[in-house]
């Protein structure tokens, strides 16, 4: 497939294309496109990534290393589905502390067993 | 912070109190368009208000030294490697008319699984991190009170760390960014379901504060073999972005599409780039445009790439658009010097306001072929979307190596960038989210527990840092040896000493550049050419251009070197010029007074050339002020020169004195002075000599008024009269 080689066969290709006007190809440009990105957003909607989830820690108020450190260990234990920021709220609710107090303990090693969804 | 305009930026001033710093605004400015808008002589078409402080254009002289602005936003493209370097470059594009600044990333930063901390040196960029961009930023903020513009900061939000740049990017008031999952994918080979899941989280996190989003489709203008085939793709390329970023929130005024005309001559330039340029604006109606000036034809030679560009610019004109970016002329041959930035952002500003009002003159015809072409590449674009949904989708289009094909679509050369959808960087790194999935904070997209709360996701706590920056961390150094006051140890002590190196980049860089022209065939030419080079003390000589004039007449070459020399400013001599008056301040005060001018060439001189260039309006003489010049010619006596003083009530005597063998040249000057005062005429007539060997001191000490020596223009000689004039009505 990669090797593909072909010559310019624009004008048996264009044939339905034709009769369209500027207005109908257009539009036919636009939804062709949609239905190309709707499945690439339909799984970004469904899916979350480590840097997602050190860009959610940042806006929780951890610094950058701490993003990655925390992101880290939750992706080795196979949490990060539940998302970083959740897991760290949950713990700080949880315990009556602060977030920051929350991943601060998490970075000292501390309520690793007890982080849950 | 304050500038002051004859002060340099002072780096320790922006690195202080960095950690409480906060940018004054977020998101993008335009310029505002005046439609109609009267500046010096001219009625404007196409521009915005004007700067407090700049540097106008070098013809600006003549015209009342007027500086308009045109109504695009104009972008220059940063890339020292030490941001403390770029801010001086920054400072100076943004007084001669930039208000768009691009900071390029240091080479390998996409693969970076992270944020960068402190102030690390880059290659071909900067690392960018958070101290770098708040205090550049804090620059900025000072630059545009110096000049009384918004200024617009923008660097890149791709790579695999794209969601926590965008993050920053927010938080520290960049106001425009690249964010192009597809080149991730194609040109960073980072893994597609990664750059997509990401992409679509950064551009969330963007369309929120209002940054400008411009995607990444010119990069296959710059990489195609023919980079005019690759535009039916071009179209697919910005509207999957376009349509992806849509998506994600953002309003179509946010979205820029990254355009570049493809070609340079000798192609036929406007005959392919501009169907291409009507298409993709009739396609993308409603969204914005930011025109690139071309890079993939550039050469070494500047005038050529120029030439280019004002032809890139024209078709910005021609079109519609909304940022026109500028390309250093140098780019072809070395990473951009930061006097080419100014020379690029010129090359915008004086074609732009060249081509003022030029909707009122032309129309693009709407007939005939150029028609066709437009259609034509649309339908193209029509028939590559149809095939990346044959092929089942765009991941399965890559992987096919549908993208970057150098055949023209639906030709295939076969040769197109081919990626594997479970490869690359970062590979099988995205994850599902769980059903209880949550992201406690603003500007997250897609499923999220948190999403549908009352009030905001991240009111459990307090506000995430997009609602309380006061929660950032801010990280200052990581790294001991490698920051930016390690690297200021030497500029700031030769600041203190007052030395001074010539630079192109860095602070004293001692980098210079030679130009010179040696008359035999290429390859002994260059040879002579380096050695020339050597022996006028250039360390490491290169040719960075080579133009031959003829096979075997001769070459012209442009050769870089490093000097090494240092200048003590204390020790210059002292150096006071007078600035002549400006053209129409002398003609304002000439020409009413109808003054009478006696010019001659005194004793046996057959000499005329000088005094022709000093009076013949032709020559730029005093003439066009409006003076009665009356020259008498060459070989002319002292005394026919005062009888026509006294016959016509001249003001001023001009003689010319060429010839200097037994001091000729002062008899003359002597012999004028004597005989002007025994007829009664000194002081009323100014008495001036001009002359190779005269100068002011030698010229009155021969009793002159004054004397001119090599270089002196009319318009020196007509601000000496006009001045002296002024002083005596006063």
């Amino acid at each position: 497939m990669s090797s593909l080689d072909r010559p310019d066969d624009f004008e048996t290709r264009r044939k339905h294309l034709r009769e369209l006007s500027d207005a109908e190809l257009h539009s036919r440009f636009w939804s062709l496109v949609e239905r190309i990105t709707e499945p690439l957003v339909e799984e970004a909607r469904t899916h979350t990534s480590p840097g997602i989830e050190r860009s959610v820690l940042l806006r929780m108020g951890f610094s950058s290393a701490e993003a990655k450190a925390l992101v880290d260990r939750m992706h080795r234990q196979g949490m990060l589905g539940h998302g970083a920021g959740h897991l760290v709220l949950q713990l700080a609710l949880g315990k009556g502390i602060s977030v920051r107090a929350a991943g601060e303990a998490l970075l000292n090693g501390q309520y690793w067993q007890e982080l849950k969804p | 912070m304050k500038l002051d305009p004859n002060e340099k930026l002072d780096i320790l001033e922006v690195l202080r109190d960095l950690d409480q710093y906060r940018p004054r605004r977020k998101g993008w400015v335009w310029r505002q368009r005046l439609p109609e808008q009267t500046i010096g002589p001219f009625i404007y078409k196409d521009t915005s208000p004007g700067l407090k402080r700049s540097v106008p254009l070098p013809a600006a002289e003549y015209f009342s030294h007027i500086d308009p602005q045109c109504d695009l936003v104009i972008t220059t493209e940063i890339a020292s490697g030490r941001f403390e370097d770029d801010l001086r470059r920054m400072r100076m594009a943004a007084w001669h008319g930039a208000d768009h600044i691009m900071v390029i990333r240091t080479t390998g930063q996409s693969h970076i699984d992270g944020l960068i901390e402190g102030t690390p040196e880059g290659v071909g960029g900067i690392p960018i991190s958070r101290k770098q961009i708040r205090a550049t930023r804090k620059a900025l903020d000072a630059i545009e009170d110096e000049v009384g513009r918004p200024i617009n900061f923008h660097s890149y939000v791709s790579g695999v760390a794209g969601p926590e740049i965008a993050v920053l990017f927010v938080e520290e008031g960049v106001n425009g960014a690249h964010q192009d999952p597809q080149y991730n994918v194609l040109y960073r080979d980072i893994n597609m379901h990664r750059s997509f899941v990401d992409a679509a989280e950064s551009k969330k996190i963007m369309a929120d504060a209002g940054i400008l989003q411009l995607d990444g489709a010119h990069n296959a203008n710059a990489t195609a073999k023919e980079a005019w085939k690759v535009t039916p793709e071009l179209f697919v390329q910005h509207a999957v972005n376009t349509a992806y970023s849509r998506a994600a929130g953002m309003a179509p005024v946010q979205i820029a599409l990254s355009t570049v005309p493809p070609t340079a001559p000798p192609a036929p330039k406007l005959r392919l780039d501009l169907p291409y340029a009507v298409a993709l604006r009739e396609l993308f109606k409603g969204y914005k445009f930011r025109a690139q000036q071309n890079t993939r034809y550039m050469e070494a030679d500047m005038v050529e790439t120029t030439v280019s560009h004002v032809l890139d610019t024209l078709i910005s004109r021609l079109t519609e658009t909304d940022i026109q970016s500028t390309i250093t002329p140098d780019e072809g041959r070395n990473i951009p010097w930061h006097y080419n930035n100014i020379a690029g952002v010129n090359t915008a500003r004086q074609t732009l306001m060249g081509l003022d009002g030029l909707d009122e003159l032309l129309d693009i015809r709407q007939d005939g072929a150029f028609r066709e072409q437009v259609r034509e590449l649309k339908e193209r674009a029509v028939l590559f979307l149809e095939e990346i949904l044959a092929q089942g989708g765009y991941y399965q289009a890559v992987e096919a190596g549908h993208f970057v094909d150098s055949g023209y679509y639906p030709e295939r050369r076969g040769d197109g960038i081919v990626r594997d959808p479970e490869g690359g960087d970062c590979a099988a790194t995205v994850i599902r989210r769980a059903a209880d999935y949550g992201a406690p904070v603003c500007s997250h997209f897609g499923a999220n527990r948190y999403a549908g709360k009352a009030g905001k996701p991240c009111g459990d706590y307090g506000g995430c840092t997009l609602c309380d920056p006061a929660k950032i961390r801010y990280i200052d150094e990581a790294d001991d040896e490698d920051n930016v006051m390690r690297r200021l140890e030497i500029p700031l002590a030769e600041r203190a000493q007052g030395l001074l190196r010539p630079e192109v980049e860095k602070h004293g860089d001692g980098v210079v550049c030679l130009t010179l022209f040696i008359p035999d065939e290429p390859h002994t030419a260059m040879q002579a050419a380096l050695e020339i080079a050597r022996h006028m003390g250039l360390n490491n000589p290169e040719v960075i251009n080579q133009r031959v004039m003829h096979p075997a007449e001769g070459s012209l070459f442009e050769i870089k070197g490093t000097v090494d020399l240092v200048i003590d400013k204390n020790a210059l001599p002292a150096f006071s010029q007078i600035q002549p008056l400006a053209d129409d301040e002398i003609e304002a005060w000439v020409r009413p007074r109808a003054i009478h001018v006696v010019a001659a060439t005194v004793g046996e001189d057959e000499h005329t050339v000088g005094l022709h260039e000093i009076l013949d309006i032709k020559h730029g003489g005093i003439e066009k002020y409006g003076f009665l010049c009356h020259n008498l010619g060459s070989s002319v006596s002292i005394e026919a020169v005062l009888d026509k003083v006294e016959q016509t009530g001249a003001l001023a005597v001009l003689i010319s004195t060429v010839v200097t063998h037994a001091d000729i040249h002062k008899q003359h000057m002597q012999r004028l002075a004597r005989l002007a005062a025994e007829r009664g005429l000194r002081p009323k007539v100014l008495l001036i000599a001009g002359g190779p060997r005269i100068d002011e001191r030698l010229a009155r000490e021969c009793g002159m008024d004054t004397g001119f020596g090599h270089g002196t223009t009319g318009r020196d000689v007509a601000s000496f009269l006009v001045r002296r004039w002024q002083g005596q009505d006063r």
